[in-house]
């Protein structure tokens, strides 16, 4: 039987403080979460199966987390609990870190603010105004299990600007959802921002050089050292301090993305859907050692050379042995409690099921840099967890709960069953 | 005429010692020596004679001697083959055509003559065309036309040569073949109607005339006498009622004086052709546009074992979902289904590659001789032409094309066309 | 006329319809013909499986046996009559064939396969047209695959044709395949439920018109207080006519009840004809509709009920079914102090308060443009919603077999096993509510319809024999940490 045994403060959220680099400039001043020593009790995890998604693939079963000011003290086999920690006594319950999502649009509510179509590149953007910060699908994403998002514009534009990677906590400010701010740039290379519009950039010629022409400028800036407050963020995307999600589709984007943002210039870059025959391109990505964001296009049938037969596109990626795959849901187009379900169906079309869970959890953290906090149980990290009924794949699964930087963010027995 | 003229041409241009007629044209009997000659009906005849006169091929075999006098075109260089037909065909004509049912029309009505299409055609070796109407449900009649002439009278071969039908795979599509039908049962009942009525009539009429001749034999004496104007000639001769345009061609289907061309999309639109034609019994061909996704290979079997007479383009298609390769018109012709081919379209140029593509398909597995049938024989019979054309075989008609090599080959140039006995150009179409 | 047709008539459908007609034919003269037109029983026995017959008992290892299409006998040592054919179904879980609801009629009208728009090639200058009066297409009436839209016959007869099933039904198309592949025997077109032959017409119509609907609807008081009166008055013509037919027998110059102004359509559900379908979500429709109907006295079926949870006592008291997609989303109101808004409960939460549940996706069109888990292909995830929100695997697994069927009106021969039922049943090399599961074979009428290994859309996925693992036994050289 489940128990849960909690203190009236462990919902308590913690302060925040806001760390501002003093030569940075403001608009695009990084945030970072740090966690602080808190009131809330130290919380030990007493689980079935808990899956580590660690290098170590360790999974522990029966296993045993502790949790103090947020983050993971201890993950491993059941050992003797110190006295002062509240223990949740979750019986057979299966464990995983909380999921990480890359690529989402829900950070203002469904399809709000995601494209501004004046400027074909729109470096300076970001989507920090238009975060509303526990909105209804944030909460039901974390009730699914999705505790880490990429919230970015639209790909209506080549450069639609640049994204916040926060927290799904189900009450709290922007300050205290932000785990970096910006998290990392969108682009869109091909399909979405061809514009018709008659004006530069209807053709993929045209988008390619507005790209480029933009990048260049910015590694002007980068190498002679220069301040210019329009391309400062895109400077730190030319000087690796932050990573680019790139959109793009068919093995003719593939192709092309990877070309540009790998071989032309050298960037963190990681790409961005791969749909339709994009995995024609996979060896190629691959060779070139680009990080794979698939999604929410899993399989493909009709486009391309058709082959007759469902092609696990996922598995093509993962096949060519592209360095880094994950999965995304491009939240709301499929909506983001569903995320579980992306690796649900790669592992019905063929895929392994423990890469899937990889590809949902410490593979999109590494791709983005972020895997020291996020994305795996082990020491140190944020407390990110997930305590499942079962398999997290298995649709018939429910979440118990959902801890959020050592917060019980949500928990059916207490809530209700949000998803 | 130009023929004649062109003859002349010919023969100078050739060396040819041609006897006695040289300036009135072809002469009424002659011989011709090829290289082989493609009969398509008992395959190929090596150093083949071909003896023509009037117009039709009177002897044909391997190393015959000729009779001294008789002119000879000796070319050991060409390969002779009968006339391509197109049965299936909308060349040189334009109109559009109504819905439903409306099989009493006839194609030959709208055929207009003295078009360049047609001397074109026949420049490229199309001898014989099927025109067809044009439109939806059952649209009419075709008619059989040769390429050569210049009035309808001259170009027209036979009319009514097939009724064409569209079947789709939707109840009312099924509902007009059944409803065809029906009105061609209907007319039977009319006709027993009217007969019955007439053996009333009659009966009454010889009744009323006995008893008028009995009250003449009473009236005996009496002053009174019928006049002639008055005298009853009674309900005559039965005279059957006229069917109607749908009852009648109906009433010909069943009795074998019309054949059917029924063209279908899909394999599943064949079975529900068979639902819907239940236990009607007549001629029919089928015809199926290849697009690239057809999947007509579904249903070879069967038409393999009804010995179905299928219209198709030589064309590989692909298996559907995917990009394979299939070759349909091998895979039925191997089955045992009698594969007929038609142009991939109704322009020139379709026509002028028509064998290439043929040889396409015959070089990815079709059968030669069956492809070389396809092209002629099996359209003539399409059109009910086959004791007539198609085929290099004693009393047919003398339509032959020459090439320098084999037909299906793309290099072989078509070097001479000759239709009725008659050759046909210099501009030959290389 | 049976010769003429027995080519596409396998030996078991043409016993079935043989049997149907026995007193006719007992009673005329045996000839010899007749004798001629007979087939030798056919025999299938799917032998060894673990047999969910969906309705009852889970037979480990056990043989099913079907004769001419229907089920013959379900147990241990059967004895399999000479010349059964024999599936071996060792390893294999056997269940009922799943029944689609409100499937697009793209699955039996069929098209070529999406993406020829591309590819299309027009040999002549054809005017050929699918229908006698619109001059296009059948391509051109129904929207290529790509578009999800959802096809009904409704929209055919727009465009001048009158589909009939019978008639239409495209025993080849790919996406028959496709549903076969993923489990569907059955599915609802339009208002009819059709079975899934392959390669074959004939008996594809089970049942039509098994439902009627009608409109309920807040925003249409008017409209839901004619329907009110159209019921009373329908049930107080049905007291009348009773009373009546007791009362002449007394009195014969006694007037019968006029019919005049009574709804036909009313009068089919309140006799037992059809069942009333409503499409509803919000809760006081809902309550408005049960009311109506225990006011009636029929039995309501409510497709969406996305707020069925918040009423499910109510529902359940008024015998009603429930058409849900267990995934729908909708937000509480924010303006409203009660419940509302969409639960992952509903479907759990109705079927505990009585109420029957039929489980339909998302999308109930097939969904070829690479995002999968959402449409008609994949009943049983759905389904895994529902059990997500608390119902148990067998009432899930009912929610896509007998259920649907009921609301078809054809659960007499199909969505359970069961003797004397059609042999319609799916092998699956695991829990069909698992994800990683795939249907191993299809069999309709006792025949063999799809072999996974067969058909090219599935075949190279985990080919036969090679055995899913979940995640925790698939993980790649495991470390025990300390």
């Amino acid at each position: 039987m489940l128990s849960i045994i909690l203190s009236a403060s462990v919902l308590g959220t913690a302060p925040t403080e806001i760390a501002q680099g003093a030569d940075t400039y403001q608009g695009a001043r990084p945030l970072t979460f740090e966690h602080q020593p808190t009131d809330s009790p130290p919380l030990a995890i007493l689980c079935g199966r808990l899956f580590t998604m660690a290098d170590s693939n360790a999974i522990f079963d029966p296993g045993m987390l502790l949790i103090r000011n947020g983050e993971i003290e201890y993950v491993g086999k059941p050992v003797d609990i110190p006295t002062d920690y509240e223990v949740m006594d979750l019986g057979a319950t299966w464990v995983t870190p909380g999921l990480v999502d890359l690529h989402s649009h829900i950070q203002s509510g469904d399809w709000r603010d995601t494209n501004d179509m004046v400027m074909p590149t729109n470096e300076v953007f970001s989507t920090r105004p238009a975060i509303v910060s526990s909105n209804p699908n944030m909460r039901r994403a974390c009730a699914a299990g999705v505790t880490t998002l990429f919230g970015i514009p639209g790909s209506g534009t080549s450069i639609s600007g640049f994204g916040v990677l926060y927290k799904t906590k189900t009450s709290a400010s922007y300050e205290e959802i932000v785990l970096a701010d910006p998290g990392g740039m969108k682009v869109a290379q091909t399909n979405n921002p061809e514009r018709d519009a008659g004006d530069l950039g209807a053709t993929r010629a045209g988008l390619s050089w507005l790209l480029e022409e933009v990048n260049d400028r910015a590694i002007e800036v980068r190498d002679q050292g220069i301040f210019d407050p329009t391309l400062d963020n895109l400077r730190r995307i030319q000087s690796k301090e932050l990573p680019v999600l790139i959109h793009c589709a068919g093995s003719d984007g593939v192709a092309s993305t990877v070309r540009m943002w790998r071989g032309t210039y050298d960037t963190r870059s990681v790409l961005s859907h791969g749909s339709f025959d994009g995995h024609h391109a996979a060896a190629y990505v691959a060779k070139m050692g680009m990080p794979v964001n698939h999604g929410p296009r899993t399989f493909n049938m009709t486009y391309g050379i058709r082959e007759g037969r469902f092609v696990n596109t996922s598995k093509a990626y993962t096949d060519a042995g592209v360095p880094n795959f994950s999965l995304t849901t491009d939240a709301s187009v499929i909506p983001q409690e569903e995320f579980f379900l992306q690796g649900t169906m790669s592992a019905h079309f063929g895929s392994d099921p423990y890469q899937m869970l990889q590809a949902l959890t410490i593979n999109p953290a590494k791709s983005f840099g972020i895997e020291d906090s996020v994305g795996s149980l082990e020491v140190g990290k944020d407390a990110d967890i997930v305590i499942w009924t079962g398999d997290p794949l298995d649709p018939r699964t429910s979440v118990e709960s959902v801890i959020i930087d050592g917060d019980i963010q949500y928990s059916r027995a207490e809530d209700g069953q949000w998803f | 005429m130009k023929m004649k003229n062109i003859l002349i041409g010919v023969s100078c241009t050739l060396g040819l010692q041609l006897a006695a007629t040289a300036t009135s044209g072809t002469p009424d009997l002659f011989a011709l020596r090829v290289g082989s000659a493609e009969t398509v009906s008992h395959g190929t005849i090596p150093h083949a004679v071909i003896l023509i006169e009037h117009g039709k091929i009177v002897t044909i075999g391997q190393d015959l001697e000729i009779e001294r006098g008789i002119p000879v075109i000796d070319r050991p260089d060409w390969v002779a083959m009968p006339g391509f037909i197109n049965c299936y065909s909308r060349a040189g004509m334009t109109s559009f055509g109504s819905n439903g049912t409306v099989p009493s029309v006839q194609s030959s009505t709208e055929f207009y003559a003295s078009q360049a299409i047609y001397g074109d055609l026949l420049d490229v070796g199309v001898t014989t065309l099927g025109l067809y109407p044009p439109g939806n449900g059952i649209p009419g009649q075709a008619v059989a036309v040769r390429t050569s002439g210049s009035s309808a009278q001259d170009m027209i071969l036979e009319d009514s040569v097939y009724l064409k039908m569209l079947m789709r795979s939707n109840a009312s599509s099924k509902k007009m073949i059944r409803k065809a039908f029906e009105e061609a049962d209907d007319h039977k009942e009319d006709v027993e109607k009217a007969r019955e009525k007439w053996e009333k009539d009659t009966e009454k009429w010889e009744k009323d005339q006995k008893k008028k001749k009995d009250d003449a034999k009473k009236n005996e004496g009496s002053s009174v006498k019928p006049s002639d104007g008055d005298e009853d000639k009674g309900p005559g001769d039965f005279v059957e009622p006229t069917p109607n345009g749908t009852a009648a061609a109906f009433i010909d289907l069943r009795k074998g004086d019309l054949s059917a061309l029924i063209s279908i999309r899909k394999a599943g639109d064949y079975l529900h052709l068979v639902d819907a034609l239940g236990e009607e019994d007549f001629d029919w061909v089928l015809r199926v546009p290849l697009r690239d996704d057809i999947d007509l290979y579904e249903v070879a079997d069967q038409l393999a074992e009804d010995k179905r007479t299928i219209i198709i383009e030589p064309r590989l298609t692909l298996m559907a979902w995917t990009m394979r390769e299939r070759n349909l018109p091998a895979e039925l012709s191997t089955a045992g289904a009698n594969v007929v081919f038609v142009p991939n379209g109704d322009d020139l140029n379709s026509h002028k590659k028509w064998r290439f593509h043929v040889g396409h398909v015959v070089k990815r597995g079709m059968d030669y001789q069956s492809a070389l049938r396809a092209m002629t024989l099996g359209p003539a019979e399409v059109l009910g032409l086959g004791d007539r054309l198609g085929s290099l075989d004693v009393g047919k008609d003398a339509n032959m094309l020459f090439f320098s090599g084999d037909p299906l080959q793309p290099a072989s140039r078509l070097e001479m066309v000759m239709i009725d006995g008659e050759f046909v150009s210099d501009e030959v179409v290389r | 006329m049976l010769l003429k047709k027995k080519r596409f008539l396998t030996p078991a459908v043409a016993l079935v319809g043989a049997a149907l007609f026995t007193a006719p034919i007992l009673a005329a003269p045996f000839t010899i013909e007749d004798a001629e037109d007979e087939e030798p029983d056919a025999y299938m026995a799917v032998q060894g499986g673990d047999i969910y017959t969906g309705t009852g008992e889970i037979l480990r290892g056990a043989t099913l046996l079907s004769k001419n299409g229907k089920i013959e006998e379900i147990g241990y040592n059967l004895y399999l009559p000479k010349d059964t054919e024999v599936v071996d179904a060792k390893g294999l879980r056997v269940y009922p064939g799943l029944v689609a609801l409100s499937a697009s009629t793209r699955m039996s009208l069929g098209t070529f396969a999406p993406g020829l728009e591309f590819h299309e090639f027009t040999p002549h200058n054809e005017f050929e047209g699918v229908c006698g009066d619109c001059g296009k297409s059948l391509e051109e009436i129904i929207p290529p695959a790509l578009d999800p839209g959802e096809t009904t016959t409704e929209h055919l007869a727009v465009e001048g044709i009158k589909s009939d099933f019978d008639d239409s039904y495209d025993p080849f198309n790919g996406y028959l395949v496709m549903a076969l592949g993923n489990g569907i025997t059955t599915m609802q077109q339009s208002t009819t439920a059709l079975k899934m032959l392959r390669g074959r017409i004939d008996g594809v119509t089970m049942a039509d018109k098994s439902m009627t609907s009608f409109s309920w609807s807040g925003f249409n008081p008017s409209g839901k207080a004619d329907l009110r009166e159209k019921f009373r008055a329908g049930n107080q013509y049905l007291i009348d006519l009773r009373r009546w037919q007791e009362l002449v027998k007394k009195d014969k110059e006694l007037k019968e009840p006029s019919r005049k102004g009574i709804d036909s359509r009313v009068l089919s559900v309140l006799q037992g004809e059809t069942m009333a379908k409503f499409s509803s979500n919000d809760r006081d429709d809902l309550l408005g509709i049960a009311r109506l109907a225990q006011a009636n006295k029929f039995r309501p079926v409510i497709s969406g009920c996305v707020e069925g949870w918040i009423v499910a006592e109510e529902l359940g008291r008024a015998g009603a079914f429930a058409i849900v997609t267990p995934r729908t989303r909708s937000d509480r109101s924010e303006e409203l102090s009660r419940e509302s808004g969409s639960s992952i409960e509903n479907a759990a939460i109705l079927h505990a308060a009585g109420v029957q549940v039929a489980v339909v996706p998302a999308n109930t069109s097939v969904d070829l443009g690479g995002i999968s888990g959402r449409d008609l292909l994949h009943l049983p995830i759905e389904a895994g919603f529902a059990v997500r929100g608390g119902l148990s695997d067998k009432a899930a697994l009912e929610s896509i077999t007998i259920v649907p069927a009921r609301l078809l009106g054809v659960d007499h021969r199909v969505g359970s096993l069961e003797i004397g039922k059609d042999a319609d049943m799916i092998l699956c090399d695991g829990d069909i509510m698992h994800y990683q599961t795939f249907v191993q074979y299809a069999i309709v009428n006792g025949t063999q319809v799809y072999d996974k290994e067969d058909e090219i859309f599935y075949a190279h996925i985990r080919p036969r024999g090679e055995v899913a693992v979940d995640p925790g036994e698939a993980v790649p050289e495991a470390v025990e940490a300390e």
